[in-house]
Order: C-alpha cells, then structure tokens, then sequence
C-alpha cells in the first residue's frame, strides 16, 4: 500500500472510530498542540452530515424519539453504515432494520415500521418516471384473455405491513404540532406508497388488495393473485379495487403471459 | 414536466459575470414563481443524481430561465484510488442534459477507503499528490469533454509531508491539467486564519486569468483552547471582512461569477437574495471602475 493509500486509510478510520485517533495518525498532523482538536473538527463534520442526511429521510421517527435520541442513534448508525455511495440522496436504507434491531427501542415496536414508511417515500421521490397504465392498453387485450394477464404494479411502488397502526402515526407526524394519540390497539396496517406521477402517495389498503398487488408485483396472473389474496381475505373483491385503482397510477403495464410461464407457476401453486 | 423539457435551454448556457445563488429545494416554487433578477444557479450534482422525481423536474424547469453551474462534491480528485467511472459517467449525464456554464470541483478527497466520508479532507501539498490530482483533473475533463475549475479547500489541519504552499499547489495543478480556479474568498479566509497563513501572500500568486469563479459564504467561530478556529459550515450570513476580502479580489481580477452558498440553517429566499444583490453591487462597481480606467 502506498504511503498516501495508508495516510488515508488511517484517517478514514479514525474518523469512523469513537475512539482518539492512533498516534501514527496525530504524528502526521502538523502540531501545533492542538493537532487533536483539529482532528476532532473533522471527525464531527463526518457524524453530523451524514447525521444530517439521515433526519432529512426519517423526519417523523426524528419527531417520535426526540431530537436529542435521534443524534444518539445517527451517531451509532453513521458508525456502523458509513454512506457506501458518492450521492447522499439514498442514505439511510439499513436503518429500519438497524432500528428494529437495538433492544432499547423494544418498548417502541412500530418504530422501524414507520420508518420503513419514510425509506419507501424518499426512494418513489427519486424514481425514475413511469406512465400509468392507460385505457388503450387494456383495450387492447380480449377480454376472455385478462385473467391471465401479468398486471403490472407501478415500478415506484412499494408494500409495507406492520402489526400497528403506522399509517395513523406517520400520518399524525407530518406537522410538528400535532399531539394526536393514536391507540396501537387499532390494530395491523397495510400500506402501498408510490409515485405514479408527481407526488408520492401514501394509501392504507385492505389486506385483500395488499397481497393481490404484493402478488401481482411478483409477476404471476391476475386470476392467480387473486385466488392468494381471497385466501386470505374473503372479503376481498378484485372487481370492485380494480374498478378504482386500475388506472390511477396503481399499475403501469399489463402483458399477456406467455403459455409456458403460466404453466411453471400452477407447478408452483 | 412536458413543457419543461420544450422549453429547455431557453436560457443561454454561459454563466454571466454576475452574482448566482445556490439553488436549495425549499426556493424552487418561489424562483419559479416569481423569477427573480439573478444571473444564474449553481446546485450539486450529486443532488440530482437520483433517477427520476422532483429534484430534476425543477431544475429543468429552471434551467429554462436561467444559466446554471455544476459544483461537484463527489468526485474526489485528492484519493490515492482511480476515480470512479460510475460517478463520471453520471457526471457527464447531467452535463449532457442541463449544459451548464461551469463545472467545478473542489481541491480535497473524501474516498479513502471502501466508504465515502461526504467531507472534503485536505490533501498533502507534495509533488506526488499534485502528480496524482493533475492527472485526475484530466481525466475528469477527458470524460467531461470540458475545463473544470479547481476551488481552494477550507480546513482545519495541515500534514507534515506537505512542502508547497496550498496557493502554488492550486495555480499547478491548474495549469498542468488546463483547468481554472474557483476561488472561494471565505475559503481564503478561514484557511489563513486556521493556519495563520498571510492572506496577501494567499492571493498574490493567484494569476487572475485562471479564476473563473468566485464563492462567498458564511462560517462559524469555534473556540479551541485560547483559539478560535474558524469552521466553515456555510450557515450564517456572509461576514464583513470576507466582503471587504472580496472587493479586493475583484478589484484586483474584475468581474467573475459569483456565488453565494447557503448548505445549512437555509434561509427565506428574500434574505439570501439580498446577498445576491449586495454581490451584485460590488461588481457593477467593478465594471465601471473598469471602464473609466480604461477610458
């Protein structure tokens, strides 16, 4: 390794490391009996950006825990997931899982769900541009052939399910004001966000839907979904959810199956 | 978004010699709305480096009325690694698609090791670093098919192994690779303080021609010991001696873009446009003293 391969290397680390850094380091600096200090202003700069970037994408469990707590866990997590990418924009997509790991925010179950909520929206925000499924492109296919389309969920979109009410609570966490109290007794949320065209959505659905659109994003037929999603819902009326959400952004393109892929997935049914 | 990109690049491509503001997405609406007299925008590229949303939608729609600058933090032309030709090549998309007036970059690294520290750390000022930075100034201008500008660094320590000056380093590596110089004038002042460096000493090598680009900023005062040293966090309002700093330097050089950059506490777009027209003033001033000498 070159002398300069190393230099830079030893600070990296030093500035990831809670740690003073090594002296082989601090002999490098000019000393000027401070040369520590100096150090130290970079390795804060290094934790609060990215800190920064982390409270930008997870606004609302910033709000949930507190700011204070909030800079505790980004110090932690900057620590263990220094930003991997040159563009921050995506920063922060181990944190739901981080979050859900730490056994001090047990008494807190729902946390890493709603964050979950926050990393989905952030990432539709930035995705690329996709139409919506129109009229002409339905029309075009015979009728008696639609149950075993593909139907193809919008490319931003994505599910979340949580055993809380998370809508309820991010909803109620998007004005700082609020101090609404949201009952966990209500019970599971289903949850699609996406962003069909300009602003990103955030809709609760019902089980039913949840998992035929959870299905239909997998890429198996629209009477196969279906046939899951009744399974787990009875209440669930594919007629009716398509009535109203086949063309508002929901979906992007529907195909028509080729035979033999049909054939592969009744195996695996 | 459809009449955006018909009405792309209505706005010429060359950045003025005015003063621009840093393009924050909570003015985006208010720029759109209200169309401001300013001369041009310069945002991050890095910022719109994402494949799609909002962020691009806007700066399409306002490239159409305005020339706007790509300063670029990512690309970390100081790491003993090769560039990254995945950042280039997003690099030249955008360039392709907004043609913006300047491209620059800043003189530090922040790639060096398997993880990027969103920070710019100084460099060695050796021959050895300047051979590396050199050849990596060209190869971002090869990929680019373009002159970058090169902007001095703030900082806060100095290596042992460095053994030429930050300003000789800067003029260089600048005319070795064939690119220009951003100055950033409250970057000057928080480096000759932090190292109590001369800042007439600074600025004298510095030829004018080389400098195609002007930042002013705000920074902030951090006691260290019996010592302040000063942090540039580009979150206060621009302070009086790096505007008496600054008219010096466009005394000395004329009229250059520039920029006022705000990254934190970001104010309402009003209070940051009156830094916009402040700067505006010094250069209008600059042009005249100019004319009449030249009479």
């Amino acid at each position: 390794m070159s002398q300069l391969a190393e230099l830079q290397k030893t600070f990296c680390d030093a500035l990831l490391s809670p740690e003073p850094p090594p002296e082989r380091l601090l002999s490098e600096l000019v000393d000027d009996g401070l040369a520590l200090q100096r150090f130290n202003v970079y390795r804060n700069n290094f934790i609060v950006l990215n800190g920064d970037a982390l409270a930008d994408m997870y606004p609302v469990i910033k709000r949930l825990i507190g700011d204070e707590a909030f800079r505790v866990l980004a110090t932690a997590y900057v620590r263990q997931h220094p930003p991997q990418e040159r563009a921050l924009l995506l920063y922060g997509d181990q944190f739901p899982h981080f979050l859900a790991t730490l056994p001090e925010l047990s008494g807190l179950p729902y946390l890493a769900d709603v964050a979950r909520i926050e990393f989905a929206w952030t990432d539709a925000y930035h995705a690329e541009e996709h139409h919506r499924l129109t009229e002409e492109q339905v029309a075009a296919i015979p009728s008696e052939a639609l149950g075993q389309c593909q139907l193809l969920p919008h490319p931003t979109l994505h599910c979340i399910r949580s055993d809380y009410p998370i809508h309820a609570i991010w909803q109620a966490n998007q004005r700082c004001d609020s101090n609404e109290t949201i009952s966990l007794d209500q019970g599971e949320s289903h949850l699609i966000i996406l962003r069909p065209q300009h602003d990103v959505e955030v809709r609760e659905v019902i089980r039913g839907a949840f998992h035929f659109i959870k299905q239909l994003q997998a890429g198996i037929s629209i009477d196969l979904a279906y046939e899951f999603a009744s399974q787990l819902d009875s209440t669930f009326d594919p007629t009716l959810f398509l009535s109203q959400h086949l063309f508002d952004g929901t979906f992007y393109q529907i195909k028509q199956q080729p035979r033999r892929l049909l054939k592969q997935e009744l195996k695996r049914q | 978004m459809d009449e955006a990109i018909t009405s792309l690049r209505s706005a010429p491509a060359l950045v003025p010699s005015r003063a621009g503001a840093g393009l924050k997405a909570v003015h985006y609406q208010t720029i759109i709305d209200n169309q401001p007299d300013i001369g041009w925008f310069e945002v991050h590229p890095e910022n719109y480096m994402g494949r799609g949303g909002a962020p691009l939608r806007y700066l399409e729609r306002i490239r159409a009325d305005y020339p706007i600058s790509l300063h670029s933090v990512g690309t970390s032309l100081g790491s003993h690694q090769p560039l990254d030709q995945n950042h280039l090549r997003n690099l030249k998309k955008l360039v392709d698609r907004f043609q913006p007036g300047l491209v620059s970059e800043h003189l530090s690294w922040s790639h060096g090791y398997e993880w990027f520290t969103h920070d710019l750390i100084p460099l060695i000022y050796n021959q050895e670093v300047l051979d590396l930075v050199v050849s990596h100034i060209q190869q971002v201008q090869d990929y680019l098919q373009r002159q970058i500008l090169i902007e001095n660094p703030s900082s806060y320590l100095q290596f042992k192994q460095s053994d030429i000056p930050e300003q000789e380093f800067l003029v260089e590596a600048a005319k070795r690779s064939g690119a220009g110089l951003l100055l950033d004038v409250n970057n000057v002042y928080v480096s000759c303080r932090n190292h109590n460096w001369d800042i007439e000493e600074y600025l004298a090598p510095i030829p004018a021609e080389l400098i195609g680009e002007i930042h002013l900023a705000g920074h902030a005062v951090q006691a260290l010991g019996d010592q302040e040293l000063l942090i540039d966090d580009h979150g206060s309002p621009i302070c009086t001696a790096v505007w008496e700093l600054y008219r010096n330097c466009i005394d000395r050089i004329g009229s250059v873009p520039t920029l006022i950059e705000r990254d934190s506490n970001i104010p309402g777009f009003d209070t940051l446009y009156k830094e916009v027209q402040f700067a505006e003033h010094y250069l209008q001033s600059s042009r005249e003293a100019c004319r009449v000498s030249t009479r």
